[in-house]
């Protein structure tokens, strides 16, 4: 059995008035997320983009379709991992207005493991083969954007002209979409 | 006759059951445990300093146990304000109290109601106070609703431990931890003794996940008035921004325009169900407390604190689950330890250079050398901000920190005793070094 | 007590002022008044909407001067009181039909123990209960509803919207008429069905959401519809069956949902009502709700009207039994739970106590039952010197030889084995009477909520004893 304060010493005192914690040690999701990024494996047709390289919890994830119907595409998304990762999985948005059942018009994006389906052993690769998949194989059953996903289900080739006109720039509907092709 | 003196002896037998168990042994004291003569000279009315983390509603309950139980000195840390529906259960307050500071009325209430205790309140986050601060507290306790804040904080005590030559845990730096969480008619009561039992991060995953539907359901099939009340927080809040600030749970009109925007989608989808009360529990992700869970969990808390204060009594190990819904149940178990923890798994490896004055390049080729890594990426913490050193794998990060590789350590702001991490795809878990300088003896605080 | 609030704080003992307990609410200026005066003051102050009143007297003086003082109250919460005095306090209310809880906090050790003699609970909140959904037994507009749907005819996106209820039940329906109306039951039967719905899938790519909750349901959802058997004996029960002027609303509904039962349910309950959620669009998701919804308003209607007349014929005001409670009880009417227990006279009887339990748990190595034994021999060793073992430091040593041959009399008279428990006589011992603040802070908060339990009657209370070792963390519960 172990001895705890043996001496019953008195402690030092502290410093009664806040100064910024710095803890010498990296938090368990510093550590976490150190890994998560230093174990990226991007498909070829991802990259990521960190701005400031001290601050591995915010950066963009690029994808470039290179088949499907986003192919020649580039789309930009945001990840903000929090400091409860990776008990909560990282917020994550597209910051290009893209046409697509999946992703609303304000970024938000309908993949199962950004929300319900989380598990902390899951990592940031997961998120990345996740989207990428999202441009390959999108889902007209879960749809965010209700009329693309309509489209989709009702005439693809339709989608198909739909998809490549938002994305060369252009009206889809009343909705302008800005170019984003490479 | 001195008034304060008169004070002092105004409860001349308050203490009086204390003495039985404190001035007499038993056999089921801790074996340490050494009867005191006189109970007021006893450690925990002299020398113990005890810190709560949280004035709510186990904060206000674990405030009054412990100045109950003899401690005299407790400093309590809480960044909220009062709120009116706190009142039902956090019974320091009162309705003339609301919006002051939670800490600092606990305190003023504790310190009037018990003549020689002495509470000390801090109107902070825990994240405000450094390792200085923590290393002053024999014993803290929690009564919090946060996981990310029972992580921090589990993450601060492991961090004061030390080691000695022989790697071996010195068991003075380790200050106890007693953790008590409710959830409507659950609750638990955990110890943990860092370094040596079951820590937070060990035992993650008993922390159920957040409630949550998926996107598209709530965005294109709603059913649930939960469904509705989410549509709101996730999508249209930050659309709409009405207030031009992130949502604030206890915020009554950051809840009543979810609420508004949330019946109008339910009355669109003829969805019944959405109610003041159903909107606070979704934004806040809460289950209502419940006054006597508090109560019995913090008392629980209260318990163990004494007992491994005085030794009196051997600590619970380490974990007890209670549930009064059906009668009343409880379970006692022992968490285990993880071995790759990220928290408290690794002691800090040493890896001894040669001086600060080599080469991150060098650094990196010793770490390939000695523990045959194949890409190590090598990140630190500088005045508790993050520095990432060198990052081979992800194009960005390699580009910006290439430079690194030539400069040497002491330019880097690395020093004798510092700290890096290293992440590799040899090891699951990110590693940690401490530095040591072959010539110098090591000065770790 | 230190932390529980009592709802009226009567318990008193005048001639104990404030001099030794560490109460929170009491401070140095209330030195020398009356407990009770005190502690209602300062419990007023906790809630506004609170009243309270307070009785300086001890309820030994009550029970003798003024017996029928309890009667009125809801409940009665006793702390810290004598075998003298509780024996006859329980027999008071057990024939007044009060409930009473009894707190105690000694050293490490607590308990609870709760004497009602007749505890119905409607609302119990059971963590896991199968959603009612009906499918052996489908009402007409369940019917008609699952009818409507040409499943191979819808659009890939509809067919992938409808509550899985529906595709469930057709493949039902598909398996009955292949087996002349057999219904599945065993895990054969159960696996066909399953291969029946997967058929009925209609994306190549990957199983629709709905049919992979059709197909998980098959587990719960199809089996056959049965009035529970705890539920059973209640509707059996004599207060059911008989019922009299006296009669309360539970068991007068009780007996309205026994006839439901017996005639329009055909054998079965009123139906819940409530649907769990699925994956579907939404207006058919609301349609299903309302359909369930409807049914069992129209289910409860029928039982508020038998409740209607069972008042009348027990000529008993007809508001004494409202819809809304009705409503409420047909709602949870599965997992409705009743709890009889005993008067702690009778426990305290040598005549009449449970000694075969006491017996049973002192053979098993770690039972907590030794603390009770502890509790009851801590009663005797008062009763026979008015002191606690070991309150007095000189008198300790003789108090342990003391304390033992109390125990041993209390073993003899329940026909139970010599203890060789030395170990705990020396702990309780040690204790001399002190109560940790902590320690009754637990009790109380634990007792509290028994008592909103039994008022509300919601949740199962404590049935009957609770026995809290703060040693260990460990709690026990004995039925005496």
């Amino acid at each position: 059995m172990i001895k705890l304060f043996s001496l019953k010493q008195q402690k030092k005192d502290g410093e009664a008035t806040p100064k910024v914690g710095n803890q010498k040690k990296a938090s368990a999701a510093q550590l976490r997320i150190t890994k998560d990024i230093n174990e990226l494996n991007l498909p070829k047709t991802c990259n990521t983009e960190f701005p400031d390289p001290d601050d591995l919890l915010s950066f963009k994830l690029i994808i470039c379709p290179d088949e499907g119907f986003y192919r020649g595409g580039r789309f930009v998304f945001s990840f903000k991992v929090g400091p409860n990762y990776p008990h909560e999985p990282p917020k994550v948005k597209c910051e290009t207005p893209v046409y697509h059942p999946n992703i609303d018009l304000d970024g938000n994006v309908c993949l199962n493991i950004l929300r319900e389906d989380w598990k902390p052993v899951l990592t940031i690769n997961s998120i990345v083969y996740g989207l990428q998949y999202l441009f390959l194989e999108p889902n007209p059953e879960d749809p965010l954007n209700k009329e693309a996903a309509e489209v989709l289900q009702n005439n693809r080739r339709v989608f198909e002209m739909n998809v490549l006109k938002a994305m060369r720039g252009g009206c889809v509907g009343s909705t302008f979409f800005e170019r984003c092709l490479k | 006759m001195d008034v304060a003196v008169q004070i002092k002896d105004a409860f001349p037998k308050r203490w009086c059951h204390l003495k039985k168990v404190l001035e007499r042994t038993g056999p089921f004291c801790h074996p340490d445990f050494e009867p005191s003569t006189d109970v007021t000279n006893h450690f925990i009315m002299t020398t113990c300093k005890i810190l709560v983390i949280g004035a709510g509603g186990l904060g206000c309950e674990l405030l009054k146990n412990l100045a109950l139980m003899g401690f005299k000195d407790i400093h309590v840390i809480d960044m909220d304000t009062i709120d009116l529906s706190n009142l039902n259960r956090q019974f320091l307050f009162r309705r003339k109290d609301i919006g002051q500071s939670k800490a600092e009325v606990a305190a003023k209430f504790i310190n009037q109601r018990i003549p020689g205790c002495n509470v000390t309140p801090h109107y902070n986050k825990i994240q405000d106070f450094d390792e200085c601060f923590y290393r002053q507290f024999h014993i803290v306790v929690c009564g919090l609703d946060s996981i990310v804040a029972r992580r921090w904080i589990n993450g601060m005590l492991i961090s004061l431990l030390t080691y000695d030559d022989d790697g071996d845990l010195e068991q003075s730096s380790i200050i106890p931890m007693v953790d008590g969480g409710t959830e409507g008619f659950k609750g638990n009561v955990r110890v943990i003794l860092p370094g040596i039992s079951a820590c937070i991060e060990c035992t993650l995953d008993l922390f159920p996940p957040q409630v949550t539907y998926p996107l598209c359901t709530i965005a294109s099939t709603p059913r649930l008035p939960e469904h509705c009340i989410e549509y709101v927080k996730v999508i249209q809040w930050p659309k709409e921004n009405p207030y031009e600030a992130a949502i604030d749970g206890d915020d009554p009109v950051h809840i009543n325009w979810i609420y508004e925007k949330a019946s109008e989608r339910a009355n669109q989808f003829n969805i019944s169900g959405v109610n003041f009360r159903l909107v606070q529990g979704v934004v806040k992700n809460i289950i209502p407390a419940v006054a006597s869970t508090n109560a019995a969990i913090a008392a629980a808390c209260t318990t163990e604190v004494f007992k491994i204060a005085t030794s009196c009594s051997v600590p619970l190990s380490n974990y007890m689950v209670f549930n009064d819904v059906d009668g009343l149940y409880t379970y006692t178990y022992e968490a285990e330890k993880k071995d790759d923890c990220l928290a408290c798994g690794q002691t800090a490896k040493v890896l001894e250079i040669k001086s600060t004055e080599i080469k991150l390049q060098q650094l990196i080729d010793q770490l390939t050398e000695s523990y045959q890594m194949k890409n190590p990426g090598v990140t630190t913490s500088i005045n508790g901000k993050n520095r990432t050193l060198y990052l081979p794998t992800v194009s960005s990060i390699e580009e910006q920190t290439r430079e690194n590789l030539k400069k040497n350590l002491g330019d880097l702001g690395l020093e004798n005793g510092s700290e890096i991490n290293v992440a590799d795809v040899t090891s699951p878990n990110t590693l940690v070094f401490v530095l040591k300088v072959a010539s110098e003896s090591m000065q770790v605080e | 007590m230190a932390s529980p609030a009592p709802k009226s704080p009567e318990q008193s003992d005048k001639s104990k002022k404030y001099d030794r307990q560490l109460s929170f609410f009491l401070d140095a200026d209330n030195i020398g008044k009356s407990r009770a005066q005190v502690a209602t003051q300062l419990l007023l102050e906790l809630n506004p909407d609170v009243k309270g009143d307070f009785v300086d007297e001890s309820p030994k003086q009550i029970l003798e001067t003024n017996p029928d003082f309890f009667i009125g109250h809801t409940l009665v919460i006793a702390t810290a009181i004598s075998e003298r005095v509780l024996v006859p306090l329980s027999t008071r209310l057990w024939d007044a039909g009060i409930p009473l809880i009894v707190a105690r906090s000694y050293g490490f050790i607590g308990s609870i123990r709760i004497q009602v003699e007749e505890h119905t609970v409607v609302e119990s909140h059971p963590d896991d209960q199968h959603p009612d959904l009906r499918l052996d037994a489908p009402f007409p507009a369940l019917k008609q509803f699952a009818d409507s749907f040409d499943m191979s005819q819808l659009e890939l996106k509809d067919h992938a919207r409808i509550p899985y209820v529906v595709p469930l039940y057709q493949a039902l329906q598909t398996w009955m008429q292949q087996h002349d109306g057999a219904f599945p039951k065993s895990s054969k039967d159960k696996n066909e069905l399953r291969d029946l719905i997967k058929k009925g899938n209609k994306n190549p790519d990957s199983e629709e959401q709905n049919f992979t909750e059709a197909i998980r349901a098959v587990n719960f959802a199809i089996r056959k519809t049965v009035v529970p058997t705890d539920v059973q004996d209640i509707l059996n029960d004599n207060k059911c069956i008989n019922l009299t002027s006296k009669s309360k609303p539970f068991w007068i509904t009780a007996k309205a949902v026994k006839d439901f039962v017996d005639n329009e349910g055909k054998g079965l309950l009123p139906l819940r009502g409530s649907l769990p959620d699925m994956t579907s669009d939404t207006n058919n998701y609301v349609k299903l709700q309302q359909i369930y919804h409807k049914q069992s308003s129209k289910d409860a209607e029928i039982v508020f009207r038998r409740a209607q007349q069972l008042l009348y014929s027990l000529s008993q005001p007809r508001d004494n039994i409202s819809e809304a409670y009705v409503k409420n009880f047909c709602k949870h009417e599965s997992s409705i739970a009743i709890q009889r227990g005993s008067c702690i006279t009778s426990e305290y009887d040598q005549k009449t106590a449970n000694a075969s339990e006491i017996a049973l748990s002192l053979e098993q190595p770690d039972s907590m039952m030794v603390y009770y034994v502890m509790l009851r021999a801590i009663d005797r060793f008062f009763d026979e010197y008015n002191a606690y073992p070991g309150e007095f430091d000189d008198q300790l040593e003789v108090d342990i030889i003391k304390m033992k041959s109390c125990i041993s009399k209390l073993l003899s008279e329940w026909s139970c084995g010599p203890l060789s428990k030395d170990d705990y006589v020396h702990e309780i011992c040690r204790y001399g009477g002190a109560e940790l603040h902590s320690v009754s802070a637990f009790i109380g908060g634990c007792a509290a909520q028994e008592a909103i339990k039994i008022i509300t009657k919601q949740y199962k209370p404590i049935n009957n004893t609770l026995i809290y070792d703060a040693i260990s963390s460990n709690t026990a519960t004995f039925a005496f």
